[in-house]
């Protein structure tokens, strides 16, 4: 090695790492991840017992991660690297298909489809088995349903998961949506579908339960660029899309209460669409029940829905041919607990509507 | 504390060299012992009693060992500090195994001791017995000064995973070295070298690995994989680790030996154990095998010498039966091709064959979590288990790491480096190389640095050994 190149690489190895170490202590620490839409982590406190235990030791690791100058520019360098240089078709588990973003979610998991059947099945024995509640089920298959293997990814089984779950929950009938969805009802960078483009859904389910359909609705801009969870998870650039909604005169009439705060919120909420989770602006996003009075209804009817956060942008497409229709998110609240809020002694219509992946994941679901 | 870590590297590691460059020269020792013990009881501060009283009991041992030479008094020196080094080890590392057996070979059931394994102990412990055997042999003067000794086991660049450095190999460096400035640039540029082999190569072919096990529906394909992946991570892994502490280690002036040597090119079994881990080989020729008598004795004693020596450097490794079978293995093949094979050169390519077919149905066997585990690992390797040959899943896996395992393939011969070499011979490649070096050099501390933030798999193998 000659003396030039020897001090070039003194100069620039250990420049790199001086500059990055002192731009580290005098940067200000940063309280959240717009893009990973997540808290980041503190300085952990130091004392003799957070020491002793490991869990200063844990944080400060943590914290460092977190907190390290440019983060967002090494997560872009290491996404790139990665699909780039070794030509991997995943990082961290999320592809891309022409615009598309979306999360491998394989192998089927049988366990957890009977999982799901099993704790449906405990609440239609428990609230819905002896009201006369005419129950449904359909199974939303996610955007890897269109994209994984006609592009050579690994997926789940929809079908298989469907078949199963109606095996074990015979007791609902099943709607099958499947035919009526396509990769381009979801958003790019979000594993959720959009709401302009699922009325054909709500008016297919409509139809199964034999209760109006919404009608013509208004497509208004949320006024926002919308960047989904995929986004700031896979790290590379991607444009922004928009984010839409639907709206008539039923669904301005709608009134809708949070169980959760015993507060009025609007169906939809611009300012949450401005926020950290964009789609919170769906009936407020997660919440454990969700109770929408229609004063306009023709005739008393109502509905429950147990659902994901899919539940959220189809509710108000739903609501045209009842009176009320209550959500209800068992992932936030535990089915034994709901006796006490729910009356479902005058519930017309039960439908269970979760995505294929909650189905194949339902350790979440209480 | 891991080198590959942002924590190390972007904290730890510019403290430390500041501090190192600006004290006097007599203060260096205290400084990089500081700074050991520092690396160390981060995240395990209780471990450091462990090592003190290693530390202590060898610096006794050996100054005994030598006021006494000759006496029995050297010989109780010599044989109290092993007891209790090996004891140490044993308590720590093995309690457990031999309470299991001895329960599931009488029916007993007495209860486990579930000691956790202090870090680096299996490298700290071999390094204070050949201190302290070495001292005893007359071969290198006892170390008067504690910190000195101290500095030798605990010298961070090496303290957890090797290579296991003799004493009589930095002797002289202890006392008295100096950093150059070609030390300090080939330090770094080594540090990188190995921080790219274990952040790029070791930890995405480890992802495999976790994604191999993770994955219920196995096939032929996938097992291949995952044999291949594992070959990969576990060499890229701990030979990255040795680049990391030889670099380092060249920055304050030290001179480790080195601890790999392309082993996958190797075309026995006889070389590839000449090529791999070369610290521990070397470890247990000098203090065991030869002790044992080596090769010099009659084929039979011969035999046994082999038995003992690779039983034992299997169970360095874990206290487990899948390590010693993986040791007995090589133990069998040894003898297979000195007495049986006898390899030769023109056979290359079918050698080559061989032992790349052993090394990497042994690495499945070390991995495996139970001899069972293991020949049913075989058993899908080669398509007796009843299971399909592919799957969608096994398809993308492959395809998704092509790339990935034939890069490291290749960064596992020698071909990288020729083609460098090659380069840097002409007057114009050798200009080139003057630039690209040290851009190279930052880039790959820049994109391993991305690797980590990224937050992916990152445990160093070696360091349960």
């Amino acid at each position: 090695m000659k003396k030039t190149q020897q001090i070039l690489t003194l100069v620039l190895s250990l420049g790199f790492i001086a500059v990055f170490a002192a731009w580290f202590w005098i940067l200000p620490d940063a309280d959240e991840s717009t893009v990973e839409r997540r808290h980041l982590a503190k300085c952990p406190t130091l004392s003799f017992s957070s020491v002793a235990n490991g869990s200063f030791v844990n944080g400060f690791e943590n914290y460092m991660l977190d907190q390290f100058p440019l983060r967002d520019g090494f997560r872009t360098l290491k996404a790139a690297a990665n699909a780039k240089v070794f030509m991997q078709k995943d990082n961290n588990g999320l592809y891309s298909v022409g615009e598309h973003l979306s999360k491998l979610d394989f192998p089927t998991d049988f366990d957890s489809v009977d999982r799901a059947a099993q704790r449906f099945r405990y609440v239609y024995d428990a609230y819905l088995r002896n009201s006369g509640t005419k129950t449904y089920l359909s199974v939303i298959p996610d955007k890897n349903v269109f994209i994984a293997s006609p592009n050579g990814y690994p997926d789940k089984d929809y079908k298989a998961i469907v078949k199963r779950l109606e095996n074990g929950f015979p007791e609902a009938r099943h709607i099958d949506i499947s035919g009526l969805l396509s990769a381009d009802d979801f958003y790019y960078t979000d594993s959720h579908w959009r709401q302009e483009r699922i009325l054909k859904v709500a008016d297919e389910i409509a139809d199964k339960m034999g209760t109006e359909r919404m009608g013509k609705c208004e497509k208004h801009d949320a006024g926002v660029s919308f960047y989904g969870v995929y986004y700031g998870q896979a790290a590379l650039p991607h444009a922004p899309e928009r984010l839409f909604y639907l709206d008539n005169a039923v669904i301005r009439s709608l009134k809708v209460y949070n169980a959760e705060t015993s507060s009025d919120i609007p169906v939809y909420d611009l300012s949450a669409a401005a926020g950290r989770d964009p789609y919170e602006m769906f009936l407020g996003g997660a919440r454990s029940i969700i109770r929408i009075t229609n004063p306009n209804a023709a005739k008393e009817r109502r509905l429950i829905v147990f659902r994901d956060s899919f539940g959220s942008s189809i509710a108000p497409l739903l609501t045209a041919g009842y009176s009320e229709i209550t959500l209800v998110d068992i992932r936030y609240i535990s089915p034994s607990s709901l006796g006490k809020q729910i009356d479902f002694t005058k519930t017309d219509d039960a439908l269970f509507l979760y995505s294929a992946s909650v189905i194949n994941n339902s350790e979440t679901i209480k | 504390m891991l080198f590959s870590s942002i924590t190390f590297l972007y904290c730890f590691l510019p403290c430390v060299l500041l501090v190192y460059f600006v004290v006097p020269d007599r203060m260096k020792n205290l400084v990089l012992l500081l700074a050991s013990l520092f690396f160390y009881g981060w995240g395990e501060p209780k471990y450091l009693v462990f090592m003190f009283a290693a530390v202590a009991q060898s610096y006794i041992a050996a100054l005994l060992a030598e006021r006494f030479r000759g006496t029995k008094i050297a010989k109780l020196a010599l044989a109290v500090s092993a007891v209790a080094s090996l004891g140490l080890l044993a308590y720590c590392k093995y309690a457990d195994f031999f309470i299991g057996n001895f329960n599931a070979v009488t029916g007993l059931s007495i209860p486990l001791l579930k000691v956790a394994l202090p870090v680096g102990i299996s490298f700290y412990t071999f390094q204070i017995l050949s201190y302290v055997i070495d001292v005893y042999r007359g071969d290198v003067p006892a170390q008067r000064n504690f910190v000195d000794l101290a500095m030798y086991v605990a010298m961070f660049p090496q303290l957890i995973a090797g290579p296991i450095v003799r004493y009589s190999d930095i002797a002289g460096s202890l006392k008295n070295r100096k950093t150059t400035l070609a030390d300090a640039a080939e330090g770094i540029t080594r540090f990188s070298v190995g921080f790219a082999k274990k952040i790029l190569l070791a930890n995405s072919a480890a992802l495999l690995v976790s994604e191999f096990k993770a994955y219920g529906e196995k096939t032929v394909l996938f097992y291949w994989l995952y044999a291949a992946a594992y070959m990969l991570h576990i060499y890229f892994d701990f030979s990255g680790y040795s680049d990391m502490a030889i670099g380092l280690g060249r920055i304050f002036g030290f001179r480790f030996s080195e601890n790999f040597n392309y082993p996958y090119v190797s075309a026995s079994i006889t070389e590839f154990w000449r090529r791999w881990h070369i610290s521990l080989g070397g470890w247990f020729r000098d203090y065991l095998y030869i002790p044992l008598g080596g090769n010099r004795v009659k084929p039979i004693r011969h035999v046994f010498n082999i038995l003992v020596v690779w039983a034992a450097t299997g169970f360095w490794h874990g206290a487990s039966w899948n390590f010693i079978f993986w040791g007995l293995l090589y133990a069998v093949l040894l003898l297979f091709e000195k007495y049986i094979l006898h390899p030769k050169r023109r056979h290359a390519v079918p050698m080559h064959i061989y032992t790349m077919l052993f090394v990497v149905l042994g690495f499945v066997l070390f991995d495996s979590t139970s001899i069972a585990d293991a020949f049913m690992s075989f058993k899908s390797l080669f398509g007796l288990a009843g299971i399909p040959a592919a799957n969608t899943a096994s398809l993308y896996y492959l395809k998704s790491n092509l790339i990935l395992l034939i890069i490291a393939a290749l960064g596992a011969t020698p071909l990288p480096k020729r083609i460098y070499e090659k380069i840097g011979g002409t007057s114009g490649g050798s200009r080139v190389l003057a630039v690209l070096t040290p851009i190279a050099t930052v880039a790959s501390i820049a994109v391993c640095t991305a690797y980590l933030i990224d937050g992916s798999f990152n445990p160093f193998v070696y360091f349960r050994f």
